[in-house]
This record gives C-alpha cells, sequence and structure tokens, in this order.
C-alpha cells in the first residue's frame, strides 16, 4: 500500500510535469514545482484511498496518514503558487467537498441529485447572511452553521427521495435547483436579491502566517494562499471523514443497498433511513463547500448558484469516476484548473476572448465529456486508471 | 419444411443446446419434447431469429435463415406462438390480431374478412373483440395467440407448450384444432409440449431433447412405443 | 355576463389554461418517450429550444411564420431521431442512471452551442396572431388571438398524437414495441426503428412546444427558454403519472390554472415553490400514481 503511493506520486509527478511542459510551456519553476505536487496529490490520494475505501481491515491511522501527507503537499504547494492559482486551488478544493458529497450519494445509493448546486447556494448564502448580522463570529462557527443548514435542507428533500428511484429523484432536485433562484427571491429582504451580498470583513490570514513571509510580500497574496490553505484543509477534513464512512459498516450497507435493495432489506437494512442519510450527507458537503466559496470570494451572487452549476458538478463526478473518492479528487484537480485550460484553449485557437464561442467553451467541453464518458468509459478517470492498474499488477 | 443441422447455442456459460439436428416436413406436425429444461424453448427461438446460435444454421425450404432478423424471419413465413403466449395484455382482442396481419398487406376488407374467418373458427374471440386480451381466460388467450400467428397466414408454425395450464378437454380440442389446421392447408408445425402423451397422439415426427441434446427422432407411433424413451426421458410411466 | 368574463377568476382560469396546454405539450413528450425507453428526456428542452433556433434564426427574419414553424418541426424530428440513434441507443439496458447522466450532458451541450452560435441575447419571434387580448365592453378578456392559437394548436396536436397511437398501423407498432418488444418483434414489427420513431415524434411536439414558449413577448428566445418550461413540463408529467399521456394532459392544465391563482393571488416567485411542494406531496401521497413500474422491478 505505502508502496502504490509512493510509486503512484512518482508516476503522477513526472506525468505532470511532461503534461504540462508539453502543453503550457509554463514559465517558471516554482510554478512548475508547485503543479506536480498538486498533481502528485492528485495521484496519490488515487492510489491511497481506493484501497482504504474497499479494505475494511484497512487501519484508521493509514487513512489518517495518506490524508495528512496530501494536505501538507497541497499546502507546501500553494504556499509557492501565484495568488491566481492560489484562487484557483481555494476553489478547486471547496468544489473536491461538494464533489465527495455527491459521489457519496451515488456511490452508496446509486442515486444521482441535480441540485447539489443549489445546496451548495444554501451554504453560500447561510455564510453570508450570518456574516452580515454577527460581523464577529469565528469561522468555524460560520462553517458549522452552514453545513447545519445544508444538512437541514437535504433532510426535507430527503424525506420524499426515499420513495423515489433513479429518474425520479433527478427529476426532483432538479426542480429543487430551478427552485432555488425563486427562494432567494421570495426573502430578498435578507438574501440582497439578484445582486447578492458582500461579506461585511474579507476573511485575512492570521498574524502568525503574514510573519513567515518576507515583509515586503503584498498582504493580499498572503490572504489568498490562506484562503486557499483553508479550502485545503477542509477538504482534507471532508476526505477523511468521507473515507472512513465509505470503510465503516454502515458504508459497507449502502453499497449493498445499491447493488441490490432486497437483499439489503433481508440483511435487515432500513431503506429509506440509508436513503436519506446518504441525501443529508452529499447536502451537508456541498453547503460546506458553498460556504468555502463565499468566505474566498468574499461575495455571493444568486446567479452563480442555478442548475448550470448543478449540472457542472454533476459532470465532474462522473468524468472523474461516479460513486468514488478518487473521482471526486480528480474532478476537483479539473475544476480547479479548468478556466485556465480554457483560457489556453481560446488564446492557442486565437478565438475572440469576448465572443461568445470563447464564453460558451466551458459548457460544450463539459458536456461532451460528460456525455462521452457515460457512454464509453461509464466509470470515467478513475475507473480506467483502475482498470490499467488492475492489468499491470497482473 | 424446416432444416435444423448442428445447432449449437450458449447462454454465457450455459450450453442450452448441442448439435442438435432435425428437420419438419410440410402438412406433418414435428413434437419437440423433452423435460425443464432441457432447451425446447431455445430451439424454437433460435429458429425463429430471436437467439443467435453459436454454431450451426437452419433452412427454411432449402434457404439459410439463420442470422437473419426475427422481424424477416416472421415475414418469410414463420408464425412463432411463444412460451406464456405473448398476447398483449393492454391491446383489445382485435388489436391483437390487427399486429398479427402486419406484415400482409392486405386490404381493409380483406383484412376483415380474414379477421371473420378467424372469429368463425374460434366463436369466443368473435364475442370479445373489443375486450382487452388482458380479461380472457388462459384457454382463450391461447386461441387468440394461435389465431394472432394464423391471421398472418405462416407456412411454418412454432408452437411453445400452447397446452399449458389448459384443462384436458381444451387441450384435446387445440391438439385437435392444430392437427386439422395442419391437415388442410399444408401448415408445417413444430409443437414443443411437456404433455408428451397427447403431443404423440396427434404427431407425425417426435424429437427427444435431453440437456440440449437430441436422444431420439423418430416417427411419434415410435417414440411413443419405445419403453425405455417413455420412461427415462418422457417420464411417461403407468 | 360579460362582467364574469372580464372577472378576476375566469381570467386566472383563462391564462391559467394557455399556460397550462404548453406544460402539457412538454409532459406529454416526456411520457412518449418515456413509455418506449424508459428514459426521462432531460434533454427534452433544450432539444426543442434548439429546433426553434433553426427555424427563427437561421432563417431570415422576413420568412413567413409558417414556413419557419414547419422548419423548426422537421429540424426536431431530426434531432429526435439523430439522438435516439447515437447517444440512446448506446445506453439501453444500462444502469438507470446513465441514461440520466447522458441527457443533463446533452442538454449542457444544446445549450452551450446555441449561446455560442446565438448568443444569450433574447431574441423577439414573429406571432401569426395579435398578442392583444380581446375586449368586452372596454374590459380585456383574458385570451388574445396568439393564446387562443396556442390553445387549439396544443390540442390539434394533442388530438393528431392520439389518433396516431390508436388508429394508425405506425401507432400500433409504437405501442406494442413499448410493452411487448420481444412479442413485438416475433410479429415483424421493427422495434429499434419504432424507439427512434416515438423520439421523432416526441421532439416534433416538442419543437412546437418552443415555437409557442419562445413567442411569448416578455421571454422571447434564448437558449434557456425551455428550463423552467421543462422543470413544469417533468412536474406535470410526474404527478400524473409518466406512463400516462391522459394525465399528463390534464395534470399540465390543472397546474397552469392553479399556478395561475398563486402568482395572481400570492407572488410569482412563489409558483415554483408550490409546484415543488406539490411535486413532493404527489410523490409522497400516490406513489402508486407515480411509479407504476416499481410493483414489476425486477429484483
Ligand atoms: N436467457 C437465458 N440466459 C441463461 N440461461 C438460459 C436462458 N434461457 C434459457 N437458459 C437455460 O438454457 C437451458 C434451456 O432452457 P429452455 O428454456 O430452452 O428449456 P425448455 O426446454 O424450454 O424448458 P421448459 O420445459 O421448462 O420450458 C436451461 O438450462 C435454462 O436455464
Ligand atoms: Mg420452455
Amino acid at each position: 500500500m505505502r508502496q502504490r503511493v509512493l510509486v503512484s506520486s512518482v508516476v503522477g509527478v513526472a506525468l505532470v510535469i511532461a503534461a504540462l511542459d508539453a502543453t503550457f510551456g509554463v514559465p517558471t519553476t516554482r510554478l512548475r514545482v508547485a503543479l506536480a505536487l498538486l498533481g502528485a496529490l492528485g495521484v496519490a490520494a488515487l492510489g491511497g484511498l481506493s484501497v482504504a475505501r474497499t479494505r475494511r481491515d484497512h487501519p484508521l491511522v493509514t487513512r489518517v496518514l495518506v490524508t495528512v501527507v496530501v494536505v501538507v503537499i497541497a499546502l507546501v504547494a500553494t504556499a509557492r503558487l501565484s495568488s491566481n492559482v492560489d484562487t484557483d486551488v481555494a476553489i478547486g478544493a471547496a468544489m473536491t467537498i461538494v464533489l465527495l458529497g455527491l459521489s457519496f450519494l451515488t456511490g452508496s445509493s446509486g442515486q444521482i441529485s441535480l441540485g447539489n448546486g443549489a445546496f451548495m447556494g444554501v451554504g453560500a448564502f447561510t455564510v453570508a447572511i450570518w456574516a452580515n448580522h454577527h460581523a464577529t463570529s469565528p469561522l468555524i462557527l460560520v462553517l458549522v452553521l452552514a453545513v447545519a443548514a445544508g444538512a437541514a435542507v437535504g433532510f426535507l428533500l430527503g424525506l420524499p427521495a426515499t420513495r423515489l428511484r433513479g429518474p425520479y429523484l433527478a427529476g426532483m432536485t432538479l426542480a429543487f435547483a430551478v427552485a432555488f433562484g425563486a427562494v432567494l427571491n421570495v426573502f430578498g429582504s435578507w438574501t440582497g436579491g439578484d445582486s447578492g451580498l458582500q461579506l461585511p470583513n474579507a476573511e485575512n490570514a492570521p498574524r502568525w502566517l503574514v510573519h513567515l513571509y518576507p515583509a515586503s510580500t503584498a498582504s493580499l497574496s498572503v490572504n489568498s494562499v490562506w484562503l486557499a490553505a483553508l479550502s485545503v484543509v477542509s477538504a482534507g477534513v471532508a476526505l477523511l471523514l468521507m473515507a472512513n464512512l465509505f470503510a465503516s459498516r454502515f458504508g459497507r450497507a449502502m453499497r449493498l443497498v445499491r447493488d441490490n435493495d432486497v437483499a439489503a432489506e433481508l440483511v435487515g437494512i432500513s431503506l429509506p433511513r440509508a436513503r436519506v442519510v446518504a441525501f443529508v450527507v452529499s447536502a451537508a458537503y456541498a453547503a460546506l463547500g458553498g460556504a468555502l466559496w463565499t468566505v474566498v470570494n468574499n461575495a455571493v451572487t444568486p446567479s452563480t448558484y442555478g442548475l448550470a452549476l448543478s449540472i457542472t458538478i454533476l459532470s465532474l463526478v462522473v468524468i472523474g469516476g461516479i460513486g468514488t473518492i478518487p473521482g471526486a479528487i480528480i474532478g476537483g484537480l479539473i475544476y480547479a484548473f479548468a478556466n485556465s485550460l480554457i483560457g489556453w484553449i481560446t488564446t492557442h485557437t486565437g478565438l475572440n476572448p469576448q465572443g461568445n464561442v470563447a464564453s460558451q467553451l466551458n459548457g460544450i467541453i463539459f458536456g461532451v465529456l460528460l456525455v462521452a464518458t457515460i457512454v464509453f468509459a461509464p466509470m470515467g478517470i478513475s475507473g480506467a486508471l483502475r482498470r490499467l492498474w488492475a492489468h499491470r499488477s497482473r | 419444411m424446416i432444416g435444423v443441422s448442428g445447432l449449437s447455442v450458449s447462454y454465457g456459460a450455459v450450453q442450452a443446446l448441442r448439435d442438435v439436428s432435425f428437420s419438419a416436413a410440410p402438412g406433418k406436425i414435428t413434437t419437440v419434447l423433452g423435460a425443464n429444461g432441457a432447451g425446447k424453448t431455445t430451439l424454437l427461438r433460435t429458429i425463429s431469429g430471436l437467439v443467435r446460435p453459436r454454431a450451426g444454421e437452419v433452412t427454411l425450404e432449402g434457404d439459410r435463415i439463420t442470422g437473419t432478423h426475427a422481424e424477416d424471419i416472421v415475414r418469410r413465413g414463420v408464425g412463432h406462438v411463444p412460451e406464456g403466449r405473448g398476447v398483449i395484455a393492454e391491446f383489445t382482442v382485435e388489436e391483437n390480431l390487427r399486429l398479427g396481419s402486419l406484415i400482409v398487406r392486405r386490404s381493409r376488407a380483406e383484412r376483415q374478412a380474414a379477421f371473420e374467418r378467424l372469429y368463425g373458427q374460434f366463436p369466443v374471440l368473435g364475442e370479445r373483440r373489443r375486450q382487452s386480451a388482458g380479461t380472457l381466460s388462459g384457454g382463450e388467450r391461447q386461441m387468440l395467440a394461435m389465431a394472432r400467428a394464423l391471421v398472418a397466414e405462416p407456412r411454418v408454425l412454432l408452437l411453445d407448450e400452447p397446452s399449458l395450464g389448459l384443462a384436458p378437454l381444451v387441450t384435446a380440442e387445440l391438439m385437435s384444432t392444430i392437427s386439422q389446421l395442419c391437415a388442410t392447408t399444408g401448415l408445417t408445425v413444430i409443437l414443443v409440449e411437456q404433455n408428451a402423451k397427447s403431443a404423440l397422439r396427434i404427431a407425425d415426427q417426435a424429437v427427444v431433447l435431453y440437456i440440449g441434446r437430441v436422444v431420439a427422432d423418430d416417427r411419434a407411433e415410435v417414440v411413443a412405443a419405445d419403453e425405455r424413451l417413455r420412461q427415462y426421458y418422457l417420464g411417461l410411466v403407468e | 355576463m360579460d362582467a364574469f368574463l372580464t372577472s378576476r377568476p375566469v381570467a386566472d382560469i383563462l391564462g391559467g389554461l394557455t399556460n397550462g396546454v404548453i406544460y402539457s405539450l412538454v409532459a406529454l413528450s416526456l411520457v412518449l418517450i418515456w413509455r418506449s425507453t424508459r428514459i426521462l428526456n432531460f434533454a427534452q428542452g433544450a432539444m426543442a429550444m434548439l429546433a426553434a433556433y433553426v427555424g427563427f434564426a437561421i432563417l431570415a427574419p422576413t420568412t413567413n411564420y409558417w414556413i419557419s414553424m414547419g422548419v423548426a418541426v422537421v429540424a426536431g424530428i431530426v434531432l429526435g431521431g439523430l439522438t435516439e440513434r447515437t447517444i440512446v441507443r448506446a445506453l439501453y439496458g444500462k444502469p438507470e442512471i446513465n441514461p440520466v447522466v447522458a441527457m443533463v450532458g446533452f442538454l449542457l451541450v444544446l445549450e452551450s452551442v446555441a449561446a455560442a452560435i446565438w448568443s444569450t441575447v433574447s431574441r423577439s419571434l414573429p406571432t401569426p396572431f395579435s398578442i392583444v387580448d380581446w375586449q368586452l365592453r372596454g374590459r380585456p378578456v383574458a385570451m388574445s388571438p396568439f393564446a387562443l392559437y396556442e390553445v387549439v394548436t396544443a390540442v390539434v396536436v394533442m388530438v393528431v398524437i392520439a389518433v396516431v397511437f390508436q388508429f394508425t398501423r405506425v401507432g400500433l407498432q409504437l405501442r406494442a414495441a413499448a410493452l411487448n418488444p420481444e412479442v413485438s418483434r416475433l410479429l415483424g414489427v421493427r422495434v429499434h426503428r419504432m424507439l427512434t420513431v416515438g423520439w421523432m415524434l416526441a421532439s416534433g411536439v416538442g419543437a412546437i412546444t418552443a415555437v409557442l414558449v419562445a413567442s411569448n413577448y416578455f421571454t422571447g428566445l434564448t437558449p434557456t427558454t425551455m428550463d423552467g418550461v421543462f422543470a413544469f413540463g417533468f412536474i406535470a408529467a410526474a404527478i400524473g403519472g409518466l406512463d400516462s399521456p391522459v394525465g399528463a394532459l390534464v395534470s399540465g392544465v390543472a397546474l397552469g390554472i392553479a399556478f395561475q391563482f398563486v402568482g395572481d393571488y400570492l407572488n410569482s416567485n412563489a409558483i415554483i415553490l408550490v409546484a415543488l411542494g406539490l411535486l413532493i406531496v404527489s410523490l409522497m401521497v400516490r406513489p402508486n400514481g407515480v411509479f407504476t413500474r416499481r410493483a414489476q422491478r425486477r429484483v
């Protein structure tokens, strides 16, 4: 297992450096190293956690170690990145949390949700509304509140979910995603209507972190490092909890539910309860991701949390590998760098960056990838990698 | 005239038919007998194109039909009344018949005349033509399934356990209908049956399958008289 | 009598009817596809939207309305057939969420492509009839010639679909293929072709729906024109039962009228909330009306 993590990290570093050099011609060595480390993070997690997920005799210590290693690598990497990339990392790490939630829902109950964008919105607005009324609350309290709000809404929507199957549930969550904007409007005096809310105080880097940097460093870039670190650590905690959940008795029971309802009922698992729990967990994770977005952006706008976001979340999970932890991490990495990638495509194809095509490139690429993945490789990138791995070690 | 030669069929690891060969002559009833799971249904499904064989071929009047789609095989005159009858319960009796006559080009009047002829032959169906097939009794459904196959005027009729769930008297009636049809129209009939006794009574030829192999292929009287076959494969012990 | 015809409740009923028939049409398209292929077509609205663009944006804006409508319908039919032949066909027999995901992805592709070609700026469509409400003794009735045209078109489409299914050879085959594919094959029905035809019909209906929706002066035609309408149509179909065309039609109209009252007496933002609530309650209370297939699921 440790060998696997080591080997996959090394392979990951090499691959990412080669790929980045070949495609982007990355300008600075610093950026190159940092990106390589990020790649290693993904691949290491892939190697380590995919084992932890399936082997129940796998000690908790290993899962903790893997997570800590992953988080530390990411922290070191972010500490050396430019502040643009830091923001990408922060946004991507928060997205990873959301993806973990949806992956759990799908991986454990075989259901999908088109409402996770709106659940993110629940977390995002909880933070903004709270901060506008209680300016000095500690961050951790605000995040916990957001998670609780997400879980509560998830519970409400999860109740009917107990009786619904695939397409119906997807349809209902789609209706929720469409309805979410209207809900915000109804409570416009709190949510700020169409223009959304600003946070009264930006989340600033703590003193000790500022002291670590040379005095000449702009406080802006120290702050962005702090925000990235915050997201990455949150993602690490979320990841660890999720790995435990997947490996726990409950997680195994849930997979039984997915694979065979009837068998699950025969061995005494309460299906409705299992489904509601999966739904609540996925909503709570989404809310945490949304809350972090608000903290990172220092603002929230309702148009961010429309149906398109929910669809993007679904595509990331499917492309990364539906129902798996590595899949969620891969999806988060893709999301973190999607904008840079699309910007790069735009400049290299000579598209007008302000034009219609460039602005829609995101949707077209994700949509096509989503359809292609589900038709040709339904287990996504992590499934394909795992098959490759199994092939090689045989 | 149907010819089957060297037919082998597998469902994954399960081999349902092994090297099965026999032929069924026009105007004659060929019955295929065997225990549960012997491969009788598989044989009929392979002839009508629902299942692709792994080896061997099926010929219709000398032309190879293996590999042809089921939709086209029925157009070449092979009617199949599937196991469990397969009437469409949500359709009315007449809609079921309309479905059966899809593949024949006929004017509306000709079609209606064909329906009336069948209603003459199976009066219950005439009385219930507007009722949904789901409301028919088991025997009536069997008649509907037969009528639906016959309305397309097939040259070959594959019948999969038509007597399933029918009272002995009804079974006897059904068997006599089948043999009359065969005698008057020169139809080739392949009759799969659990009820070996009544099938052997009307059949001309009998093929006995045992775990996917042909263990006997002879005139019906001969098979009926063979103590060994009766005892081991047909379960006909007095 | 005149006072009655121009009263607020009657206005709500008439306005609701005009919207409701649209939901019914969307629901009908969903039911057509669900019954034959057990797929909930999440891209239904987006496919319809694209067809409307083909009819009204590729052709010159001066083109006769009826020609544009015809082109849109043909485009819808072709798109429906192509979609079934390429994406959907690869997904038969796969876990039931796979086609859901694929159609969601297709939705994203279609909306992005439409926005890339025609931008997200709304364009207004020509209308063949006046959109100004009729007057009775100087007071408006909540029905314009155009609204009446919408209702009539919807009714005509529904009648045509019903006649095709009930009385034609192809309708018989469409129904048979959906009910029992294997027996249908044994009787010579080309089942695969029927699935394609089902998608073509549903998308043709969708194209007409999208053109009617986009003729609305306030929304116009945008790549996301159909999102909200699709959600309402889905809710109507789910409440009425995805297997029941009649249920789809009735609940579409009923929802349309109910929403009009909600919007008029409460708040227009409350409509979608009420819709979501209705959906949840109906799914909880009447699961049989909605998932009739559940009892028949294989173990
Ligand atoms: N779709 C299938 N998949 C796997 N195995 C199958 C399938 N259909 C049939 N079999 C197997 O093939 C063998 C032959 O089955 P078949 O239905 O042809 O038997 P049969 O003679 O018609 O039996 P019965 O008299 O019970 O109808 C059996 O062992 C059966 O389990
Ligand atoms: Mg059988």
